[in-house]
């Protein structure tokens, strides 16, 4: 029976990586951090703009949502192409590489992200286990 | 720094909210919407913090300022800083995080429409670390904000900062004290013919060395740090500038030590003149002549002089005495806050960006007493350096090193 795959960006896909990254990732690994980010794809397919919310309590992944039209507030926010978003997604492009190509922008404390960059590498990697149409 | 001073006893607390209310009030008069400091002197006025990577400092209307600098240091900077994280903030070359983004982002809430007055802080200067903006950032600037009207207005933050509190003259005389800690090792190490086979540097190191003992943050001077010269280098043609040399010290010549320390971004700047062994007469005329000169000059400073008055009088002295072709016609120079070292008072003198010579100096200024001596036909020269606030009735020498030139 083939795998079932989960469509970029839908809240079954949203739903498998709050799954997931619970099941996955320990409250150390996650350094007991409370934050909150938001990633802003840009020219998504269908030409829409979609983010998608991630709010962390206490280094629990508790929500991942996909919102379209006006997003939560966040601690954090990267804006980037849907494209760019999917190649870090499929583990094909590091986050960091895409900040420093000045393809992805960043809103926030910088010195808080870069605390932060090892968790989202943890986040991203676990992302890249789903499998995902993109 | 590491540990911030917050209680309103302590002798060396600033009250920053203050200044920064201070600066807001005189944005509002001025119509400037965001006040945008680069300089070296505004950031460790407003900040506290000494900030040695290309900062900047947004000061909104009301409310906190934010500081930025250089990422791998904005934590450090926090950590000093009467700010907290959240107003400090670290730039890096990442999208969203360089400096014209940040800046943007930071300035742009406050300008209705996009338009208002951008205050930014622009000139010339003599001292390299200045931190006016450059002509690159400007004109990102004027991109990143298209609206807006960018206009130079460091006069603010100048004016604010001339009379000094109570805080900052506590922070000077103690950087004075560890200057003087410098003086007395240099003193016992050079005495008793100590100083044979040493070279300019090991008495730089030697000063430092105490200096740090005594709690100094670094010897301050982009001259060099501490400033040591011997023999002919110390009678330089109007000179007034000596970073250490590998110049051996030798017997019959003269030795000038010119120490800086830092305490809380206040400046200690003190400077005291030897022979090494011995002297010939001829010499120990030449430093009688420069004993009273700093003497007659020390005497002389009080509110209502000015550079020129001063000088007026300090050469007649010199040509009364047959000296006067020996001295460099100058006898200060400015201090504050780390960073605000050359131009005493205002930007308001015939010569922009250089100390206006009519400047009437006032109760709680502060500035350093400088006069060099030089006779470099004979290669013979002295130093005086000392910060000195200007007093109700006269001048108070922050330094207390036992003014001589002595033959050791």
């Amino acid at each position: 029976m083939a795998e079932k795959k989960f469509k970029y960006l839908s809240n079954e896909w949203a739903a498998e990586c709050t799954k997931r990254f619970k099941k996955e990732l320990t409250q150390e690994q996650m350094k007991r951090v409370t934050s909150s980010l938001l990633t802003v794809y840009n020219n998504c397919p269908d030409g829409k703009t979609r983010s998608v919310f991630y709010k962390i309590t206490n280094g629990v992944v508790d929500q991942v949502s996909v919102v379209e039209g006006a997003p939560p507030k966040a601690e954090f926010s990267v804006t980037a192409d849907y494209d760019l978003f999917a190649k870090i997604s499929r583990a094909e492009v590091k986050a960091r590489a895409a900040l420093m190509s000045g393809k992805m922008t960043l809103k926030g404390n910088l010195v808080k992200a870069l605390r932060l960059s090892p968790i989202m590498d943890r986040l991203n990697q676990v992302m890249s286990t789903i499998p995902t149409d993109f | 720094m590491a540990t911030k001073v917050t209680a309103k006893a302590d002798p060396y607390f600033i009250d920053f909210p203050t200044r920064i209310k201070a600066i807001q009030k005189e944005m509002a008069r001025e119509n400037v919407a965001v006040y945008l400091g680069s300089r070296l002197r505004t950031l460790s006025w407003t900040v506290d913090a000494f900030c040695p990577w290309r900062s900047y400092v947004v000061i909104p209307p009301t409310g906190l300022p934010t500081a930025i600098t250089f990422v791998i240091d904005a934590a450090r900077v926090a950590d000093d800083s009467w700010l907290d994280e959240e107003h400090v903030l670290g730039y890096g070359p990442m999208g969203g995080q360089d400096q014209v983004s940040l800046l943007q982002g930071l300035i742009m809430p406050h300008l209705k429409g996009g338009k208002g007055i951008v205050g930014i802080e622009t000139g010339m200067g003599t001292y390299l670390p200045e931190g006016h903006l450059t002509q690159y950032e400007y004109e990102c600037l004027k991109a990143a904000l298209p609206e807006a009207k960018l206009k130079n207005a460091h006069e603010i933050v100048d004016r604010l900062s001339l009379i000094k509190d109570q805080g900052t003259i506590n922070r000077f005389r103690h950087a004075s004290r560890m200057v003087d800690a410098g003086h007395r090792a240099v003193r016992a190490a050079i005495s008793d013919d100590g100083w044979k086979g040493m070279t300019e540097t090991e008495v730089g190191g030697l000063a430092a060395c105490a200096m740090r003992r005594a709690g100094s943050e670094w010897e301050w001077s982009f001259t060099g740090g501490n400033e040591i010269a011997s023999g002919y280098r110390t009678g330089l043609a109007a000179g007034a500038c000596t970073p250490a040399s590998r110049r051996k010290l030798r017997a019959g010549e003269p030795l000038m030590v010119d120490l800086h320390a830092m305490f809380r971004l206040c400046l200690g700047d003190h400077s005291h003149n030897y022979f090494l062994g011995k002297a010939t007469k001829r010499q120990l005329w030449h430093a009688k002549n420069f004993v009273d000169l700093v003497k007659l000059c020390l005497k002389t400073y009080r509110p209502g002089v000015t550079p020129t008055s001063l000088a007026d009088e300090m050469l007649t002295f010199a040509e009364e005495r047959g000296f006067a072709e020996y001295m460099v016609p100058g006898f200060e120079h400015g201090i504050g806050m780390m960073g605000d070292e050359w131009r005493i008072g205002l930007n308001d003198g015939p010569f922009p960006y250089w100390t206006n010579p009519e400047h009437v100096y006032q109760e709680n200024e502060m500035l350093i007493c400088a006069m060099q001596y030089a006779c470099p036909e004979e290669n013979v020269g002295f130093r005086y350096e000392n910060p000195i606030l200007i007093t109700a009735n006269g001048c108070e020498a922050l330094s207390k090193f036992p003014l001589s030139i002595d033959v050791v």
